[in-house]
């Protein structure tokens, strides 16, 4: 509570030690950890019905279906790494004072999250060589089309949010507006992205291709 | 503690913590996180792993990268054992559940 708030209400701010559990973490901090597990369920959900209805469709890749491309995807995957790297530098940089180095580390964890978005627009449509779509893979035409749509799409949704969120964070820590505490909460979210991508590219792409898919 | 050390532990959260601000612990995890998806990758494409194996080895390198994200660049590692227990015991549930339903399918797969 501000002191202002306090004052208007008549009493004046009290300062909010460490809890005994949760120790220094702040309030926000607390809240997005519990706002990131529901999302992990939400994932967690995707990820089983796409397991149930592997077990009970075989083959899981139907005739004409392409394979999905594990090489790219793991381009990907290395880029996304790589902004989880720039992004917890970042706050690094941010809570030792060193203001332009977490700008300029912000700025790249956001472009290459904006690669991998275009990663993921040519894995779907195609930019410089045909999509799934266009080889086949068509959203509703089979179990295995479906689950992959949906799980690579909620997950890139996310990306896209994030993308957003730390243009958002960089612009208010440029203004001075932001500080490290706002640019760990943006961690947060930016490498549960990151935790997600890990569980969707074993069991979309790796785990179905052991069988052939 | 006084009033401006509280506004500081609680405005930096893990900031206050030396070694949370160090670089060689996120270097080191990413060298790792990346050697493991080269590992997934030599899995999947070697073809010469039993398919047991490799499922259980994919499963095992998943958890083991996450499990690095989660506690070096999510900063899991710092906080409090009752927020790593708030974060990490529900996700126990679906976890087990997905387990159970992946040994359902291999027995299945068996019949």
């Amino acid at each position: 509570m501000s002191s202002t708030a306090a004052s208007e209400h008549g009493h004046p701010a009290v300062a909010w030690p460490p809890d005994a559990q949760y120790g220094s973490a702040t309030p926000g901090k607390i809240g997005m950890w519990i706002f990131l597990l529901s999302d992990a369920f939400s994932f967690g959900a995707l990820l089983i019905a796409e397991g149930i209805l592997y077990a009970g469709h075989k083959p899981w890749r139907q005739p004409g279906e392409p394979e999905l491309g594990i090489g790219f995807t793991a381009v990907l995957t290395f880029i996304l790494l790589c902004t989880s790297l720039t992004n917890v530098l970042a706050w690094a940089a941010a809570a030792g004072g060193r203001r332009k180095q977490a700008a300029q580390l912000l700025a790249i964890t956001a472009l290459g999250g904006a690669v991998f978005l275009v990663g993921q627009f040519q894995e779907w449509f195609g930019i410089w060589a045909p999509g799934l779509l266009h080889e086949g893979l068509v959203f509703g035409q089979s179990p295995r089309a479906s689950t992959f749509f949906v799980i690579t799409g909620y997950h890139g949704l996310h990306v896209l949010i994030g993308v957003a969120y730390i243009l958002a964070i960089l612009v208010g820590y440029v203004r001075g507006r932001v500080t490290e505490r706002q640019i760990e909460l943006l961690g947060l979210y930016w490498c549960f992205v990151d935790f997600v991508w890990v569980f969707v590219f074993s069991f979309v792409y790796l785990l179905p291709s052991l069988s052939g898919a | 503690m006084t009033d401006p050390e509280i506004g500081r532990a609680r405005a930096s959260s893990v900031g206050h913590v030396p070694a949370a601000r160090e670089r060689a612990p996120y270097l080191v995890a990413f060298a790792v996180l990346v050697a493991l998806t080269l590992v997934e990758i030599g899995v999947v494409k070697s073809g010469g792993i039993p398919h047991r194996a490799a499922v259980v080895a994919l499963i095992a390198i998943a958890t083991a990268k996450a499990a690095l994200i989660a506690l070096f660049y999510m900063h899991l590692r710092y906080e409090t054992r009752i927020l790593k227990l708030t974060v990490l015991a529900p996700l126990v549930a679906p976890a087990v559940y997905g387990l159970l339903l992946m040994l359902d399918a291999a027995w299945r797969h068996m019949r």
